[in-house]
């Protein structure tokens, strides 16, 4: 008997059916919508976490635990008398989901051509460890990475036109030692980095890590940070307590943070972007309900005569909200399969190709992370199935009051055409 | 109008009046298109004003005066001689600026090293003028410790909160200045905290110093200049014809003094505005496709099911086009009443519930911020003519829309089946 009742929904379906399709476009076009607009919203968030954790910081960081939040220069991990950087980078980067980890060392200075001065960090890295963990040195537009050994340094792009500086010309750095004295040292200009994030692009270098300690007085032992990298960004709170349980407590006091904890803003916005789904979808099938509750009150009232014959036979009331919900039900899986149909291969190409947008607007940055012009998309999973289900229960909830009325039909009255 | 054009018209109505439930059931999907309509388009109007005008009164105002290679070296041999800042005070005075700006500030910005005992580094000093600074900027509310500079202070700095922490000062601390000047020598300027801010803009609160613009100067040795005058307008709208105006006074000062609008200025906030406002068009279409099919449906299903009646209409001699000009008045009279019903609707929600603002903070009680602006929790939703043509123009668009096709199908309908058809 089951079975009977979706065949007698998708029998009325079939009696009328331009106003079924217009229904089913109404509620699929409604899916697409959602799912697609989910979608966007989620290549947002992956954009703004990739590009505001990829670029620099990494989504791990180690590092001593008074350094935060004033990132002191002393503050070196494993105080005055260092660590075994190499032990402790082969520590970080043995969790399993840890891809790579490379040691830092921070400096704030002038960086000066004689002409033009301009302020900024220098940022002491081993460049072959460094490029797989953060994508700062894979911007380079002119030029190279400093060579590691050898004084060398990388400057962002606006800060070589400050400076009107280009690779080969030479440029003094001037920054505070960690034994209070004034460092300073000449460096060539080895490349130019162009990240489109004016705050790095003006106020970033990137110098050999060695050649940044001696700068500030700094012995080799002595660095600042550990950065590493966990490819899929949500791993990386599971990370860094994998992270903590290796280094363990015998060895120096370590701090162990992932982006979630020192870009918190960044997990605010997904959030964010998360509750504006659901307002999504109540906002669209808050609309496809009238479409989808006229359709069932047209359909029912075109059966009324059906309805009233069951009525007269003995069927009681239930009998027939069944059978007009069924409809409905009927009328929500088609559109369904309809709407996955359409909605899936547009997302397939999205992906694959997302559309270049810098005709509309430049890159710009959101919670620190850069977002470029480009309308990406990520798999809403759970939003397909989540929307799918939103569709059933609107068909459903449009489809009671139809349904409640057809089961007050007089039976007498209808049958005498009054 | 003609006899047979009142009659069309009457039976339109009566064709309304009489079936109250099917008019109120295609009506009330158009109201409700409408209402959400007016919402979302103010909130957004709103979201962005707030969003520009925040943006603009931490940078460089709705439109600023700078040397025109500033913006690309920031350094002080590109800046605004005391000639040209008169220059600029002088095209003021005109009638279009007058009516439209806020206030005026200038700014003598140069990227230097602030260094205690504890650390030394980079920071966007900014030499201001207080007076003009307190109606412009809004940092002065952000204050977190001490006071803001004030108009008789000379060796006085306000300091980002994050900046202030990492170098150890306090209120009353001392600290050091360091930056090249305009003769290209490495200077230092030893001052006092006079208070610190939170902006929520990460890279002001920890590289951003303000220090009195007279002080800035003699530090620097450039008397009476500026990098920039900063102009704070009325509204974002303003801008092009503040700036056609300016352009034209400051016709003689060209190569010296260049005028820019926000969208220059800070191309951030341009992208990230002109993204928002692609994403709101494309929220709006679709907003708007959805509706459209929920009333074509509605109006469509109650034609297909008065065949009878039009059949009836038929023999009593309508031609065909006239049964297809009956429902077409129909239709646009449903769709504009309850349109503008609609329109009225979001509009006294809007004013009644949230004219004061909508406060988002429950879902993001953190300072957010994109494009190196802070966005405020609680959104003021913002009227414009523009919105009230484009729901109109909604309206008239899903009007013969859910009018057109219907009445088509209705001058279709065959007079002698419509009238054998028995039910």
């Amino acid at each position: 008997m089951k079975g009977a009742w979706w065949r007698i929904g998708w029998r009325n379906l079939g009696r009328n059916r331009r106003r079924t399709l217009i229904t089913v476009i109404g509620l699929a076009l409604g899916y697409s919508a959602v799912v697609v607009m989910t979608g966007l919203s989620r290549g947002l968030v992956a954009e703004m976490i990739d590009n505001g954790t990829g670029m620099l910081t990494g989504q791990l960081q180690v590092f001593a635990e008074d350094y935060l939040p004033d990132r002191g220069i002393y503050d070196t991990l494993g105080g005055r008398e260092g660590i075994d950087v190499e032990a402790l980078v082969a520590e970080v980067a043995g969790d399993p989901r840890v891809a790579a980890a490379s040691p830092r060392v921070y400096a704030g200075g002038l960086v000066s051509t004689g002409a033009a001065t301009a302020a900024g960090v220098v940022l002491g890295v081993d460049p072959e460890r460094e490029i797989r963990v953060s994508r700062l040195l894979t911007y380079i537009d002119e030029g190279r990475a400093p060579t590691p050994g050898q004084y060398e340094i990388l400057i962002g792009r606006e800060m070589a036109n400050q400076l009107d500086a280009s690779p080969g010309d030479e440029v003094i750095v001037v920054a505070p030692g960690a034994d209070g004295s004034l460092g300073n040292d000449l460096f060539i200009v080895s490349g130019i980095f162009s990240t489109s994030v004016t705050e790095l692009d003006l106020g970033y270098a990137v110098a050999p890590i060695e050649v940044v300690q001696e700068l500030v007085a700094l012995p080799p032992e002595r660095i600042h940070e550990i950065a590493a990298r966990v490819d899929d960004p949500w791993a990386a709170d599971a990370a860094a307590a994998g992270v903590r349980a290796l280094i363990g407590t015998d060895g120096p006091t370590a701090d162990v943070r992932p982006w979630t904890e020192f870009r918190p803003e960044m997990v605010e916005y997904a959030n964010l972007a998360t509750s504006m789904e659901w307002m999504l979808i109540v906002f669209v099938f808050g609309m496809a309900i009238w479409g989808v509750a006229n359709t069932m009150l047209m359909s029912s009232f075109e059966r009324r005569r059906e309805f009233a014959v069951l009525l007269a036979l003995g069927g009681g009331p239930a009998l027939i909200v069944r059978s007009v919900l069924a409809e409905a039900l009927v009328l929500g899986a088609v559109a369904l399969l309809f709407g996955v149909a359409v909605t899936v291969p547009v997302l397939a190409w999205w992906h694959a190709a997302p559309p270049d947008m810098s005709w509309v607007y430049g890159g710009f940055t959101m919670a620190g992370g850069l977002m470029r012009p480009i309308l990406r998309v990520e798999w809403p999973t759970s939003m397909i199935f989540i929307t799918g289900g939103a569709m059933f229960g609107t068909a459903l909830l449009a489809a009671l009051y139809p349904a409640w009325r057809s089961s007050r039909v007089p039976p007498a009255d209808t049958l005498a055409g009054r | 109008m003609s006899a047979r054009g009142r009659i069309r018209l009457r039976l339109a109505l009566r064709n309304l009046r009489r079936h109250k439930r099917r008019s109120l059931l295609s009506g009330s999907a158009m109201v409700l298109a409408m209402a959400l309509l007016v919402f979302s388009r103010t909130i957004a109007e709103g979201g962005h004003e707030e969003w520009i005008d925040s943006g603009v009164r931490m940078g460089d105002g709705h439109v600023s005066v700078q040397a025109p290679e500033f913006r690309t070296r920031r350094t002080l041999d590109y800046r605004l001689s005391p000639e040209a800042r008169a220059a600029v005070r002088d095209a003021l005075g005109s009638e279009i600026l007058t009516e439209r700006l806020v206030a005026t500030a200038p700014r003598l910005m140069i990227q230097g090293l602030a260094s205690s005992s504890a650390a030394a580094l980079p920071a966007l000093i900014v030499g201001i003028d207080p007076e003009a600074e307190r109606v412009f900027s809004a940092l002065d509310e952000k204050l977190e410790e001490g006071r803001w500079l004030e108009p008789d202070d000379r060796l006085r700095a306000y300091v980002g909160a994050r900046l202030a922490s990492r170098l150890k000062l306090k209120e009353g601390s001392r600290f050091v200045l360091t930056a090249q000047d305009a003769a290209g020598d490495i200077t230092g300027q030893m001052v006092r905290v006079a208070g610190t801010f939170r902006s929520g803009i990460p890279e002001m609160d920890e590289g951003y110093i303000q220090i009195p613009i007279t002080t800035a100067q003699e530090w620097l040795g450039v008397p009476g200049a500026a990098t920039s005058e900063a102009l704070l307008l009325r509204n974002s709208r303003d801008v092009g014809p503040v700036r056609r105006d300016l352009e034209a006074s400051l016709a003689d000062w060209e190569g010296d003094a260049s005028v820019l609008e926000w969208r220059e200025s800070m191309p951030e906030l341009d992208a990230a505005v002109r993204m928002d406002d692609w994403a709101d068009y494309v929220f709006h279409i679709m907003l708007f496709v959805i509706a459209a099919t929920a009333i074509v449906n509605t109006i469509l299903m109650s034609v297909m099911y008065r065949t009878r009646e039009f059949g009836v209409l038929r023999a009593l001699g309508l031609e065909r086009g006239e049964v297809g000009r009956v429902v077409f008045i129909e239709g646009m009279i449903l769709t504009a009443i309850s349109g503008l019903f609609g329109m009225a609707l979001g509009a006294a929600i809007v004013w009644g519930f949230f004219r004061n603002g909508l406060d988002f903070s429950a879902i993001w009680d953190m300072e957010m911020e994109a494009a190196g602006v802070v966005i405020d929790p609680v959104i003021v939703p913002r009227f414009h003519w523009n919105q009230i043509l484009q729901s109109l123009a909604f309206i008239l668009v899903i009007g013969s829309l859910a009018s057109v096709y219907p009445a088509w199908r209705a001058t279709r309908i065959d007079v002698a089946e419509a009238m054998k058809f028995e039910e």
